[in-house]
């Protein structure tokens, strides 16, 4: 095969000892500012929580009508909900499916703006048009209505169907990066020496372009996920999808539609503490884009 | 001139396409629901007594159109309903045109996020100047960072941390509807009533300045900072004119494509308006849309969302245009 044999362009992640001295640029981007280090650790605890925290507290709320609306205690650390069941547990247990569908939502979005980008970008022409009309449209139609809209036909019963739709919604943004990139990168040397060689496309797209957009698909992909943290919850808060699993807008909602938390303080921590989950969980995605930003666009590295 | 008059055109008639497609997808979903408005209709008037004649015939007349009828005709009727700015019949609100209720929830969408957007317009260029011109410093890292912590929080978050603050522990601010209950028998273009709207309307609005302010100080920071490495700055500062007047030029060159995203948030924050008025209870079109939802008011859910789209549309057309307009470098 010709392809064994071509000598790849000199990209600095191919050799072992650039490799390494990527992995130290990483490490001291990301120990130049505190704040980067608590946004890894922030993302570290929520994928362990998600994945663990159920299996450690078990999925079932416990029911306790003698235990409705408890101040924290030892007992319960941060006290009971309307149902007597621990605030805690309920947070734990319910990070899970708010990450599963991001995550998932994140997997959907990726996989179709990166497609869609990357064809966009690389052959021009008619189909770069036609793509960009089409992801045009899918960033203008306004993302939230358009789910409230949606949930008189679906349920969004699972994280699966939920982070689907987000997806399938939310595309746009990745799409219109992965193009932009694409574009500038097929001027470059490399690739109009692949061309030159004559290279299949799909070669050139998954072996060339493919591993150099994937940090801008990466931070993107970061910046969407705070944008499906919004999504879901709000749907779940808006009270419209119904409630099949604990999750933290299932009990935003109940704490401030039915636990009447903002009138009075009995409902507070049942509030409080997925509120706080969000703020943590946001906090901990934009530090740890700080790092990233700095990681790929080197000119920000100003002092 | 006549450029930009084919520019309007064309980005019109892309408009236009996109309301017409989403409007088609309504259509269709709103066809492939169970409990069509019309058929409703049908069978309550046949429960009161009508015999299946009469009772088609009076559906027809209040919905244009009825399940009996083959699916393309009740697909033109829609679209030439639309097209007249007649949005069919309210199931909910019983009888009345979706238009005239869209047009009564319209004001206390459009209003307040007019107003927040101006004041965190504000606020947020001005602390990005800031930011720009002192982001070495310690002010200037911690004002960034804030703003993309600020920008991340979901809207809904951002509300009821303000309710919880404002209201359930200060008691200071009201909060849920939009006028003290004792005004709502009487309104009027009276002191009382006017100063207890704006008196309801602080927090809603409050939180889409804060929702919207992160984005206006990132994007005037990084303005700022590309107009500083600008030549024309070097030169005025070889030529010794004072830093104030400096100041002013950068401040000028900076702004100029902010004014045309002004347009491109209106946009968003229309889209994203539901939320707000979930929790604040508010009687804009979102909580129309949410509540239509609820009852299963399928015209007056494809209107608002209509409404909600043709807004985002529009702002986006807008903001495209005042791009060209507004900023010299850009134009060709």
């Amino acid at each position: 095969m010709t392809t064994a044999t071509l000598t790849k362009p000199p990209r600095p992640a191919d050799a072992p000892s650039a490799r390494r001295s990527r992995w130290t640029g990483i490490r001291r981007v990301l120990t130049r500012k505190p704040g980067r280090i608590i946004g890894l650790s922030i993302l570290v605890f929520f994928v362990l929580m998600g994945t663990f925290g159920p299996m450690v507290y078990g999925d079932q709320l416990a029911i306790d009508p003698d235990a409705i609306y408890q101040s924290p205690s030892a007992e319960h650390w941060l006290g009971t909900d309307f149902a007597g069941s621990d605030v805690l547990q309920a947070t734990v247990v319910g990070s899970r499916y708010v990450l599963l569908t991001c995550s998932l939502a994140a997997l959907f979005a990726s996989t179709i703006g990166t497609t869609v980008g990357l064809l966009a970008g690389f052959h021009r022409g008619l189909s770069d048009s036609a793509l960009m009309r089409v992801t045009d449209f899918v960033l203008t139609v306004p993302g939230l209505p358009l789910l409230v809209v949606l949930t008189t036909m679906w349920k969004f019963d699972s994280p699966l169907e939920m982070g689907f739709v987000l997806g399938v919604v939310g595309w746009g943004g990745i799409a219109r990066a992965v193009r932009s990139q694409a574009l500038s990168l097929r001027e470059r040397g490399f690739l109009e020496a692949a061309r030159g060689l004559g290279l299949p496309s799909r070669h050139i797209i998954v072996r060339e372009l493919l591993p150099n957009i994937a940090p801008y698909v990466a931070m993107h992909l970061l910046l969407s996920v705070i944008g499906f943290v919004e999504a879901q919850v709000g749907l779940f808060f808006l009270g419209i999808v119904p409630f099949t699993s604990t999750n933290w807008g299932v009990m935003i909602n109940q704490a401030v539609f039915s636990g009447g938390a903002l009138q009075s303080p009995e409902a507070i921590f049942y509030l409080l503490a997925p509120l706080t989950c969000i703020l943590l969980l946001i906090m901990g995605v934009v530090l740890f884009l700080d790092a990233i930003d700095e990681l790929f666009n080197p000119r920000l590295r100003e002092r | 001139m006549k450029g930009l008059a084919r520019t309007v055109a064309i980005r019109l008639v892309g408009g236009a396409v996109m309301v017409w497609i989403v409007a088609t997808f309504t259509f269709f979903l709103v066809h492939a629901l169970p409990g069509k408005p019309g058929d409703v209709a049908y069978e309550k008037y046949v429960a009161m007594g009508m015999n299946s004649q009469e009772a088609k015939a009076k559906a027809s007349i209040i919905y244009g159109y009825t399940s009996q009828d083959p699916l393309f005709t009740q697909y033109t009727h829609y679209i030439s309903d639309l097209l007249h700015g007649h949005l069919g019949i309210s199931i909910s609100y019983s009888g009345v045109p979706v238009a005239d209720v869209i047009g009564d929830a319209l004001p206390w969408t459009v209003i307040p996020i007019l107003s927040g957007l101006l004041i965190s317009f504000c606020i947020g260029v001005s602390s990005g100047v800031v930011a720009a011109v002192k982001r070495s410093s310690r002010l200037g890292s911690g004002l960034s960072l804030a703003a993309s912590m600020i920008a991340g929080i979901p809207s809904f978050v951002i509300a009821i941390l303000l309710i919880t603050v404002f209201y359930t522990n200060m008691g200071a601010l009201p909060y849920g509807g939009t006028v003290s209950e004792t005004l709502l028998v009487d309104p009027g273009w009276n002191v009382e009533y006017v100063s207890s709207v704006a008196y309801h309307a602080i927090l809603p609005v409050a939180t889409y300045v804060l929702i919207s302010y992160g984005g206006w100080m990132l994007s005037m920071r990084s303005s700022v900072v590309s107009v500083l490495g600008d030549d024309f700055i070097l030169a005025s500062e070889l030529r010794g004119i004072t830093p104030s007047t400096r100041m002013r030029y950068i401040g000028r060159n900076a702004i100029l494509p902010l004014f045309t995203t002004l347009a491109l948030s209106f946009g968003t924050l229309f889209g994203g308006a539901i939320l707000i008025e979930a929790t604040f209870n508010y009687p804009g079109v979102g909580q129309l849309l949410l509540n239509s939802i609820g009852k299963r008011d399928y015209p007056l859910m494809t209107g608002a969302f209509l409404l909600i789209t043709t807004a985002v549309v529009l702002a986006n057309i807008v903001a495209d245009l005042l791009y060209s307009v507004i900023d010299p470098r850009v134009r060709r």
